[in-house]
């Protein structure tokens, strides 16, 4: 942050190694790759980018770290940022806030210690509505239900509620869902359980690929680099990343024939059978389904 | 009132019968009757495996169905929509699966992206725009070589031919808005 009276307060770092086809996916803070003289370095270097354009309100400056721990400049983005909950939330200060009273011409306040300092481990997690069974394609429609995890240590922001339909014409982010605890692993047990828990009923998500992720033992000792995911999702070959149980598929099974007995029971409630009409436009959408299963989709790509 | 439901290339065909009062709104008790067809391929030639009937509690709840097996007392959570006319999303805690309801009988059974053969037709897989076409009418292509990319959601996506062959119709142009299904190119 930096104001219009000359003080520029760099942040404790966010770690966002984690990426697909170079788009960010998980973001933590602090990294566990920094020491607490490495921060200081890198949060030095950061401030003196923002004074030598004598930049004003929030802004991130991106830097690459190598295997010997130097760090280089890559990119300063001028604008909050998607991942900046992270911050807050190992800070506990309110970035959003402190921009509205940089913009009115307030002076910064916060001491630099503080906002140097961790005082707990964040993780995010960015929720798309993709199937990532399917090349991580789009997936938009109605979102019929919401069930989404609280309690300690838990933000969500979310773009939507039951009854709002994902459109095909943007980004197809549904939330960024925030976890905190003391520690990295106690953040990470916390994520498991909320991620476990967390439903998007109507559309396809990426939880099932976040479940996997963070279970992986690369994640949980933080051995990654900015090439990991793109490597392993690689060499998974397109597998699934939830496998059901036979009792699944039974579960499954029984769930489609009820639901389909409850839409038929509604269906005549308020029309007539479907006409002769409709039963060979289902039949030639279900065949169309079939061969778009088999021509499974390469790979999707957020565009940048 | 009878189902045929093909989930990871099993089919189930499953009899749902209300057993007493029953109402779309809030739900009720249902007898349901499972044969399993263990090939994948239904023949009448060959009586389905049956399974001894199923009591189950299904009550409407705001995220879908809470289903209850009385013989067991095991009581699920599923929400199953329907995404595509025949395919249904089914969510079940933790897990998500994809079930095809009442799909034609196909003696293929479930094939692969590698057992493509004969004619193939390559639709769009959901509403987009084609922002690339990467071939031509008669041009020889490979199995999952790029034919088209469409654009959807701020996402781009090459779809790849299903088989080895010719390109013998290119059904779209470039720019064109496309809606699921609709047919891009076809291979023969």
């Amino acid at each position: 942050l930096a104001d219009h009276h000359g003080t520029v307060l760099p942040f404790v770092e966010r770690e966002c190694s984690i990426q697909r086809r170079h788009q960010k996916v998980v973001e933590e803070s602090p990294s566990t790759a920094l020491t607490p003289e490495k921060r200081r370095e890198m949060a030095d270097c950061a401030a003196r980018v923002a004074r030598a354009v004598g930049y004003t309100n929030a802004g991130t400056i991106e830097f690459l770290l190598d295997e010997q721990g130097q760090f280089y400049f890559l990119e300063m983005n001028t604008r909050l940022q998607v991942e900046h909950p992270v911050t807050e939330q190992v800070t506990g200060l309110d970035l959003v806030q402190w921009q509205i009273r940089i913009a009115r011409g307030e002076r910064l306040t916060i001491p630099a210690e503080r906002a140097l300092t961790p005082r707990a481990h964040a993780i995010e997690c960015r929720i798309y509505a993709e199937d990532p069974d399917r090349g991580f394609m789009p997936s938009p429609g109605l979102v019929r239900a919401l069930a989404v995890p609280g309690g300690p240590g838990i933000r969500d922001d979310r773009g939507v509620a039951p009854g709002y339909e994902i459109p095909v014409f943007y980004d197809s982010m549904i939330s960024k869902l925030i976890v905190w605890g003391d520690t990295r692993a106690d953040a990470i047990t916390r994520l498991g359980r909320v991620l476990d828990e967390y439903r998007v009923i109507g559309v396809h998500t990426t939880l099932p690929f976040f479940r996997w992720l963070i279970r992986q033992p690369e994640f949980l000792e933080a051995r990654f680099d900015t090439t990991y995911l793109d490597r392993v999702l690689a060499d998974r070959h397109g597998q699934p990343f939830a496998q059901p149980t036979t009792t699944d598929e039974e579960h499954g099974a029984i769930a489609a024939a009820l639901s389909a007995w409850f839409l038929a029971h509604r269906a005549t409630a308020t029309a007539g059978g479907p006409s002769s009409e409709g039963k060979w436009r289902q039949a030639a959408l279900v065949e169309n389904l079939r061969s778009t299963l088999a021509a499974r989709p390469n790979d999707w790509r957020r565009r940048s | 009132m009878t189902f045929e439901v093909d989930i990871a290339g099993k089919t189930r065909q499953i009899t749902v019968e209300p057993d007493g009062a029953v109402s779309s709104a809030t739900g009720g008790v249902f007898r349901l009757r499972i044969g399993e067809m263990r090939s994948g391929v239904i023949s009448s030639s060959r009586a389905p495996e049956m399974t001894p009937d199923l009591i189950i509690s299904a009550r409407v709840t705001d995220l879908g169905l809470s289903l209850r097996y009385e013989s067991t007392g095991e009581v699920v959570d599923v929400a199953a929509i329907e995404r595509v006319a025949g395919e249904w999303l089914v969510q079940l805690p933790h897990i998500d699966v994809t079930a095809v309801v009442d799909r034609r009988r196909h003696e293929s059974g479930g094939a692969g992206a590698a057992a493509a053969t004969g004619v193939q037709r390559v639709t769009a897989p959901m509403p987009g725009r084609v922002v690339r076409i990467l071939v031509k009418a008669g041009d020889e292509v490979a199995v999952r070589q790029g034919l088209v990319v469409v654009e959807a959601m701020k996402m781009e996506n090459e779809l790849g031919s299903p088989k080895a062959g010719r390109v013998k119709e290119i059904a779209v142009a470039e720019g064109a808005s496309v809606e699921a299904g609709r047919l891009l190119v076809v291979i023969e």
